[in-house]
């Protein structure tokens, strides 16, 4: 079971580039969903001359004839029955797969635009938001395109066929049918809203149950320690069982326009089938255009009229996913819109090995949002190549603000930041922050990241450095728990230092309070590792920390007028 | 077909024991609704042909009874409608009580020692999963079983009405319907469960991998792995999509047979019928009523055609839910110590599952009644385990363990989306309004219940939103109030705090504590200054325990945290 998680992973690297999706465009999705929708609804017309083969075959039989006249009706309604399902399947499938190419587009659109996204911006989406947008919600998409867009198509096409198939041989008939559903938009938007919040209201009792359940289930630990298993189990239970009872007092009223919708569709065969029976005993003498109708004509009406009106029934049953998939286009398309982006570093190739890493933060302006004050305003700093420098200062002064600026990680409104004279990019700088995510995998894993051209014996130097060994030798190739679970503040830490350790290309270090909650001693160690890994090359670190900014060269005080520096 | 069945016994089981009636009713209803569909169109095709040979000649037109077929028409019309009006209510009414014994089994499943430790280690994967696995649970009755009634049902009305024509057409008609209607899904279903599994699997990949973009990007970013990370999310949404192909390639497949199934029905029914006319065993009427018996019998494939597909996923659904449905409920609640003594542990070893190295390892270490320890130690050394032994969530894998009843403070504050009342009352179900006030102002937090507009009645949010991080962690204080245990289990009950809150929420609980035995694991000075005694956890060892006065205790303090 794992495997197939991992087999997905293998093999990203080797199948990316056929994947690469050529951009298509929107306009075509549309296209082929119409056309697979016209096949679906051809072949629901088939019906009709199928419908007319089987009433004359049977008004034949009436008539007396034997069974050898009934072999070419027989084989042509085998043969319009088998192109019938075949054309439905064919344009299923091209919904679906038009359909699907949507749905892999649309995410890999919202994963482009959330990979852009600023992650010093609070208004960022949360992961698991992100997550359960792109994840589940996004497969919504599908059945929406493939099974809501061919259903009304079918809905809007085929009664009216019927309808002009019907009208030929008696207006009372297609009167009859054309009165059983009244006026077909009218009605369906009757039944869609209807149904809509039926199905809303079915929702939203089952999520808020899914919710107490989840909430619940969380503060597991809790709840066991108080005894309160039972409790709660209990609770869980009425709060279900009061749910329902309103839920389904709600759907007494919601349920009776489907009630309406299957009254009138029996009605109409009801109907038709009396009037038929009527005029063929020669009591009613209007309705058809000459003479009466005969038998197979009869028929042919009859067999014709369910037809009629089920193409709306599968139209009122797929409703609920139209719902669901506008919620979900909508939340793919609108999940990183109008937030702060990464700042453009256009790599600049690589600068030469011995260049000089001295870094400028020349002239910076930036604040947050328009409406808020800035935090810098012209703002300057120069570092030597392998300096150590503290950045102290109250909480909000911008100490982190400022690591992020030299990081790229929030655009500078104005000003640049320069590195051995050109313009910055991040493939010389090592990034140490206060809660590294921990990713799905080994420990070996998470320090080389995928990272190509990384050798065990680089892996094994960057342990040594962190003293991370212990911990990668406990776990050795099981994978860490979620988000870090089981490792403590300090041994993530130490595997961020790591993952900077083992690439020989990092000149800039930028640790943002690093010793932060931490106890004494592990705060020690850290700031020892901190030093080793800085040995070399250039250390920026946020911190309050009096005993980390002592082992600094110099510390760099940000007031709320950014400009005091004290040389130490 | 055999293993489906073992599968999704335990749901059936559950399902059946909690609305048996209703959920037959409701199947039973759905099949009168299919039924009265099939009555009303083959009355229909027989009143047509005969008032067409009657109306042939005077005479017999004159004496047709039209009353009775033509009213027999509109009462199936008008059950046709009511059957199905009551048939949504009641499969509805049915599911939703069902998804509400369900939701409370899989809680009490959840809430037994050992799954509770495997949902700490997994949280969101494993609650993601859960979600997704009741979800299809939940479509199981209405869009799996009904259907699959109906199909039934409906063959064995439409085999008896043709068998009373002619017996054996009945039965083979009877026998095609009942093979189709239940064997293709069937099939399906088992074809479907490889890829409803690798589906299930990508979704969650693309979760994860999309929770690892967002919260990890700064980290990729600066890895330059942002893009290989973008990469991966589309080739597990491409693993995904290959599944998906695969489960609509079978849909696509159930349909067709369906579709030529129906067909071929008819087309046997017309041939039958042209046969048994020729022969004179029937006549033209019942010609027509046969031929459109059978049209109609075939309307169930339609909802079995969804349900096929959802059956792979519900076996799947089944298959991971069902061991919390029937879990043996593990308790690892320690036995009492003696006469004097809190807790004992002797020679306890305890190790996680899947670890290479125990958590704890040898631990000796004894607690007497009414006193305090502080248990103090790097993150990772084994404070959590200790507490965690001593509350009954783990057994130790040696040694002997015994200790008294304990009520844990959890490191996190995990309050509930309640009232504020609810939340307290968890831990005193009894308990009236004066008790949660005397404990809501034991906690320091009654002024600020007292400010809000509805005081107790104050709903609060998911995991307790709506309170500040102090409010917070006074609430939960103020739960532990309420248990009168002889023991309190604390860890780091005021990690998160600032200084004078801590401090304050630290004399509140030594107030309150009273001749209560407290463990306290913590790696903050002023929360182990609380205690008579500072055991030292390294690696899972206990390397030294002293005793407030000796040098050692104080040596233990200065080596932590100050605030």
């Amino acid at each position: 079971m794992v495997s197939a998680f991992f087999d997905a992973r293998e093999q990203q690297q080797v199948e990316m580039p056929a994947v690469g999706v050529a951009a298509r465009k929107p306009a075509n999705t549309n296209r082929r969903l119409r056309s697979a929708a016209m096949l679906q609804a051809l072949a629901a017309a088939l019906w009709i001359p199928q419908a007319g083969i089987l009433a004359r075959s049977v008004g034949r039989l009436a008539d007396g004839v034997g069974l050898g006249d009934m072999f070419w009706p027989a084989v042509f309604i085998l043969l319009l029955g088998m192109v019938k399902s075949c054309l439905d399947a064919v344009g299923g499938r091209l919904a679906f797969r038009a359909a699907r190419s949507e749905l892999s587009e649309k995410r890999a659109n919202a994963v482009r635009l959330l990979a852009r996204l600023s992650p010093v911006d609070a208004g960022r989406p949360a992961s698991g938001e992100a997550a359960s947008v792109l994840g589940e919600q996004a497969e919504l998409i599908v059945p929406y395109l493939s099974r809501f867009r061919p259903a009304r198509m079918k809905a809007s096409f085929v009664p009216l066929v019927i309808l002009a198939c019907i009208f030929p041989i008696s207006w009372i008939a297609a009167l009859v049918l054309l009165f059983a559903a009244p006026l077909i938009p009218i009605f369906m938007a009757l039944i869609g809203w209807r149904a809509q919040a039926a199905s809303q209201k079915q929702l939203i009792a089952t999520s808020s149950l899914n919710a107490f359940l989840l909430d619940r289930l969380r503060g597991l630990a809790t709840i066991r320690s108080l005894d309160a298993v039972d409790a709660t189990a209990l609770k869980l239970r009425s709060e279900a069982e009061s749910l329902r009872t309103r839920t389904v007092a709600v759907l007494k009223i919601a349920f009776l326009s489907s009630a309406v919708l299957e009254l009138f569709s029996a009605l109409g065969v009801a109907m038709t089938a009396v009037y038929v029976g009527f005029s063929l005993l020669g009591e009613i003498r209007f309705g058809a255009w000459s003479g009466g109708l005969d038998l197979s004509q009869g028929l042919f009406v009859l067999l014709l009229a369910p037809a009629f009106f089920e193409p709306l029934r599968e139209l009122s049953a797929v409703w609920h996913d139209r719902a669901s998939g506008e919620a979900a286009l909508k939340a793919l398309d609108g999940i990183a819109a109008e937030s702060m982006t990464l700042a453009d570093r256009d790599k600049t190739g690589k600068l030469a090995v011995d260049a000089a890493f001295a870094l400028r933060v020349e002239n910076i302006s930036f604040r947050y949002r328009p409406d808020q004050s800035p935090i810098f305003e012209g703002f300057d700093l120069d570092l030597a190549a392998g300096e150590h420098v503290a950045l102290l200062g109250a909480s909000g002064t911008g100490k982190s603000t400022l690591l992020s600026l030299i990081a790229g990680l929030a655009p500078c409104s104005e000003g640049r930041i320069i590195i051995g004279g050109a313009s910055a990019d991040r493939g010389h700088m090592a990034w140490i922050g206060q809660r590294p995510h921990i990713f799905a995998g080994t420990v070996a894993g998470n320090i080389a990241l995928g990272r190509p051209g990384i050798s065990k014996t680089e892996i094994s130097k960057a342990l040594d450095l962190a003293k991370l060994g212990g911990v990668a030798k406990a776990y050795g190739h099981s994978p860490l728990g979620e988000g870090g679970i089981g490792l403590s503040g300090g041994e993530a830490l130490r595997l961020t230092i790591a993952r900077a350790a083992c690439d020989p290309d990092i000149r800039i270090i930028l640790a943002d309070e690093p010793t932060a909650h931490l106890d004494a001693e592990t705060a020690a160690e850290i700031t020892e590792s901190l030093l080793a890994l800085a040995e070399g090359r250039t250390l920026i670190v946020a911190t309050h920390d009096p005993l980390l900014a002592a082992r600094m060269h110099r510390t760099i005080r940000l007031d709320t007028e950014h400009l005091q520096e004290a040389a130490e | 077909m055999i293993t489906f069945l073992g599968d999704i016994k335990p749901v059936l089981r559950l399902f059946l024991q909690t609305r048996r009636r209703e959920l037959l009713l409701g199947a039973t209803l759905s099949v009168a609704t299919v039924t009265a569909g099939i009555a009303l169109l083959g009355l229909s095709g027989w009143f047509i042909t005969a008032t067409a040979l009657a109306g042939l000649s005077a005479t017999t037109a004159a004496t047709f009874d039209v009353f009775a077929p033509s009213a027999s028409i509109r009462f199936l019309a008008i059950l046709r409608t009511a059957a199905r009006y009551g048939e949504r209510l009641t499969t509805h009414n049915a599911t939703l009580a069902v998804l509400a014994a369900l939701r409370e089994r899989l809680f009490r499943g959840w809430a037994s020692a050992g799954a509770a430790r495997a949902l700490l280690n997994r949280p969101a994967r494993l609650l993601f999963r859960l979600t997704a696995d009741i979800d299809a649970l939940d479509s199981l009755y209405l869009r799996v079983l009904v259907p699959a009634a109906v199909a039934v049902g409906t063959a064995l009305v439409a085999s008896v009405t043709l068998g009373l024509i002619n017996p054996l057409s009945g039965l083979l008609f009877g026998f095609c319907l009942f093979l189709t209607g239940l064997g293709l899904p069937l099939a399906a279903g088992r074809l479907a469960l490889k890829h409803a599994r690798r589906r299930a699997y990508g979704i969650e990949t693309i979760r994860s991998r999309t929770i690892d973009l967002v919260a990890g990007q700064t980290d990729l970013l600066m890895a330059n792995r942002l893009a290989a990370q973008q990469q991966a999310i589309a080739a597990a949404d491409t693993y995904t999509a290959k599944a998906d192909d695969r489960l609509n390639r079978i849909e696509t497949g159930v349909s067709i047979g369906f579709g030529l199934v129906s067909t071929a029905l008819l087309v046997a029914a017309l041939l039958t019928s042209a046969t048994l006319m020729q022969t004179g065993t029937i006549t033209a009427p019942v010609a027509a009523l046969s031929v459109l018996v059978a049209f109609a019998a075939t309307e169930p494939f339609a909802a079995l055609r969804r349900g096929a597909m959802e059956f792979g996923r519900t076996i799947l659904a089944a298959k991971r839910i069902a061991p919390r449905l029937s879990a043996a409920q593990a308790d690892f609640t320690p036995k009492a110590p003696s006469r004097e003594l809190a807790f004992a542990l002797q020679n306890v070893t305890v190790s996680h599952h899947g670890a290479a190295s125990p958590a704890l390892r040898e631990v000796a270490l004894e607690l007497r009644r009414g006193e305090h320890i502080a248990v103090v130690g790097s993150s990772g050394a084994g404070k959590s385990t200790l507490l965690s032994l001593l509350s009954g969530e783990l057994p130790p894998s040696a040694g002997m363990a015994a200790a008294l009843d304990a009520t844990l403070l959890t490191q996190r504050t995990e309050l509930f989306q309640d009232t504020l009342r609810g939340n307290l009352l968890l831990a005193a179900p009894d308990a009236g309004d004066d008790r949660l006030r005397d404990a809501l102002a034991a906690a320091g937090l009654l002024a600020d219940v007292d400010a809000l507009p509805s005081g107790l009645d104050t709903p609060l949010g998911e995991g307790g939103m709506g309170l500040s991080g102090g409010q917070s962690r006074r609430l939960a204080l103020a739960r532990l109030f309420l248990r009168d245990t002889p023991l309190w289990l604390l860890d780091e009950p005021t990690e998160g705090l600032d200084g004078r809150t801590a401090r304050d929420v630290l004399h509140r609980l030594a107030l309150r504590a009273g001749g209560r035995a407290l463990v306290i694991a913590t790696h903050i000075r002023r929360e182990a200054a609380l205690a008579d005694l500072i055991a030292v956890i390294t690696d899972g060892r206990i390397t030294e325990v002293s005793r407030r006065g000796e040098a050692a205790f104080e040596k233990a303090l200065d080596r932590l945290r100050p605030d």
